[in-house]
């Protein structure tokens, strides 16, 4: 899409070329791009555009100035990549984009909440067992299913772990939905019917956006604990729930040097996991393009972002979003 | 240039998936336990029944097809083999789901194949729906069957049922329609009823091209394990799966050759029935 405002009308960009953001291969990397790309042309009348590519290239090539900003770096996974580009000064970590990815064991909330809630004391996961014949697994009779994550994912071997730690392998089957868009689907498919239906999944992603999801009560995170429910030969130290994962921003060194307001509108930046559920969800939705997404998010949080940018900048920005 | 299509059947096929998830939910729950009870009632004794007791069944059934000793030992060590990969109850998982599989699409698909040789207008109408079976990718039917019955064996079993029973179907056409005309003339000049004609000519006569399609038919249904696992199937289809996803190579391996074992002990086996039916094919008519 062309900006409707030429760069010569708007201020001029800092830079004299295009900024290159890294195509994370996900929706919510496409989504932040394509937020901070808006920002950037429309507020400070710069061309931004993406290379795609999966994690590993994109941050050589931050490290190497090919890309510019890596909109998500997160920071509990940091690829080895990162960490030894880090090291020789590269690249560097400006700050947050949202602080509180999650992960956990879910019900949606008309299970929990509301007039006709089968399970109103239903809060966390030790409450669970009594409540086996609700989330009955129909292929095992006397059993509850839990909807573990995908087969082969780490998350399915903590989960595994963590169904035994809180004694609820006797009373729920551990199902391993094949794919991602499997679970999606059954989750999806059980919310239309308003069943109750109790799944691990993580934020952000359109499903916590779209739907209404409890998350369970889990038992605090604690390193030690939870590197036991990651080693399948360890011996169990308790069920703890996950930390909550730091998504942060990740610029070139050499282009934070050179173009220190860009940089400063960046570090301003910060979303939360639910922001950018809510977006995938328009996405998913709406059959939304994300820069479709990131305008209706833009024009749908003006507060939250007007400290992001200078006032003739968040005018223009406003402007543009009004037209849309 | 072009008219707009994609979009009104898109829209049209997502409004129909949720009208069918809304109103008719409790149907397909009635029909996911009707195949879901069938399921378990076969499940239950192949899963029950002891490892030595499945190789002598295999070695009874090898030899009774085919009453070869070579083929009987050669499927038995095929079977020990998957044993020994240390993948004996996923295999039997497996195997259920593709006995179940191949049993309901030989109750589907004989029927539908009489009808296609016996009306041209069937016919007509059947082949291209035969042709969407077989060439639609699995994931597009996947998602909305997993929506509207869960996740599990029962959607498995309907997804393989779908891919794997063209074949049949159309070789059981390809049987009826092949007959020499001479002996249908003869059948009628006897007299018969074309009830008496069809299942004492007709069916018996195009019996090697039918027991051609269950083995078609049973091989698809093996293709479509690892597809099933991806909406949650449990079986050897999950070990392929989960090698591939952890990128551990010498487990999808062993899943992938122990479907390949399995595979080729019911290619024999169902073959070797077959064959016999072919040349001994003399006895139904004397």
């Amino acid at each position: 899409m062309l900006s409707p405002i030429s760069p010569a009308q708007a201020e001029n960009c800092p830079i004299d070329r295009p900024i290159v953001f890294a195509g994370l291969d996900w929706d919510s990397a496409r989504f932040h791009n394509a937020v901070a790309s808006r920002l950037l042309e429309t507020g400070l009348g710069c061309e931004a555009t993406e290379i795609p590519g999966s994690t590993i290239p994109l941050t050589n090539g931050l490290a190497r100035g090919d890309v510019d900003v890596l909109m998500e770096v997160w920071r509990n996974n940091l690829a080895e990549a990162w960490v030894k580009a880090a090291e020789r000064g590269q690249v560097m970590d400006i700050g947050p984009n949202f602080p509180d990815a999650e992960q956990g064991w879910y019900v949606p909330r008309y299970v929990v909440e509301g007039p006709g809630a089968p399970a109103p004391d239903l809060k966390s996961v030790a409450d669970l067992p009594p409540y086996k014949d609700l989330f009955r697994d129909r292929e095992e009779p006397g059993m509850g299913r839990f909807y573990n994550c995908i087969a082969g994912w780490s998350c399915e071997i903590v989960n595994t772990r963590k169904l035994e730690a809180y004694g609820l392998d006797e009373h729920y089957t551990n199902f391993l939905p094949g794919t991602a868009e499997a679970l999606a689907a059954a989750v999806a498919g059980a919310v239309k019917r308003r069943r109750p239906i109790l799944f691990y999944y993580w934020s952000p992603t359109w499903l916590a956006g779209l739907y209404d999801l409890v998350k369970l009560d889990e038992p605090p995170y604690d390193a030690a604990a939870f590197a036991a429910l990651r080693d399948p030969d360890a011996p169990l130290l308790g069920g703890v729930a996950y930390a909550n994962a730091i998504v942060a921003v990740g610029v070139n060194s050499g282009f934070a040097e050179a173009a220190p307001d860009i940089i400063r509108l960046l570090k301003n930046y910060n979303t939360t996991s639910q922001m950018v559920s809510d977006a995938l969800g328009q996405m998913r939705e709406n059959d939304l393009s994300a820069e479709q997404a990131a305008d209706w998010f833009l024009a749908r949080n003006p507060t939250h972002w007007e400290s992001w940018v200078s006032e003739p900048q968040r005018a223009r920005l406003l402007a543009y979003l009004t037209r849309q | 240039m072009f008219l707009d299509l994609g979009t009104p059947l898109r829209d049209a096929a997502n409004q129909a998936i949720d009208w069918l998830i809304v109103t008719h939910g409790t149907s397909f729950d009635a029909v996911s336990d009707a195949l879901l009870t069938a399921f378990l009632f076969i499940e239950g004794p192949i899963r029950a029944l002891p490892p030595w007791a499945v190789l002598i069944l295999v070695a009874v059934l090898a030899y009774a097809a085919s009453r070869r000793i070579a083929l009987m030992l050669v499927c038995t060590a095929g079977m020990w083999l998957i044993g020994a990969l240390g993948v004996w109850d996923e295999a039997m998982q497996s195997l259920a789901i593709v006995l179940v599989s191949v049993g309901v699409s030989a109750l589907l698909g004989v029927p539908l194949g009489v009808a296609m040789a016996k009306s041209p207008l069937v016919s007509r109408l059947i082949s291209p729906v035969l042709d969407l079976m077989q060439t639609i990718p699995s994931f597009v039917y996947l998602i909305p069957v997993a929506m509207l019955l869960g996740l599990g064996k029962v959607p498995a079993i309907l997804a393989t049922i779908i891919y794997a029973l063209p074949p049949l179907v159309r070789l059981t056409d390809l049987g009826l329609r092949l007959i020499e005309k001479e002996l249908l003339e003869a059948a009628d000049a006897f007299g018969a009823t074309a009830r008496q004609r069809l299942l004492s000519v007709e069916l018996p006569l195009a019996v090697p091209n039918i027991l051609q399609g269950i083995n078609q038919t049973t091989m698809m249904a093996l293709a479509m394990v690892v597809i099933a696992s991806m909406i949650g199937a449990p079986g050897l289809g999950k070990t392929v799966l989960e090698g591939l996803q952890r990128a551990d190579v010498g487990k999808g391996l062993i899943g992938g050759l122990a479907i390949v074992v399995l595979a080729i002990v019911l290619d024999r086996i169902t073959q070797a029935f077959g064959a016999r039916r072919l040349t001994n094919g003399g006895d139904g008519r004397s």
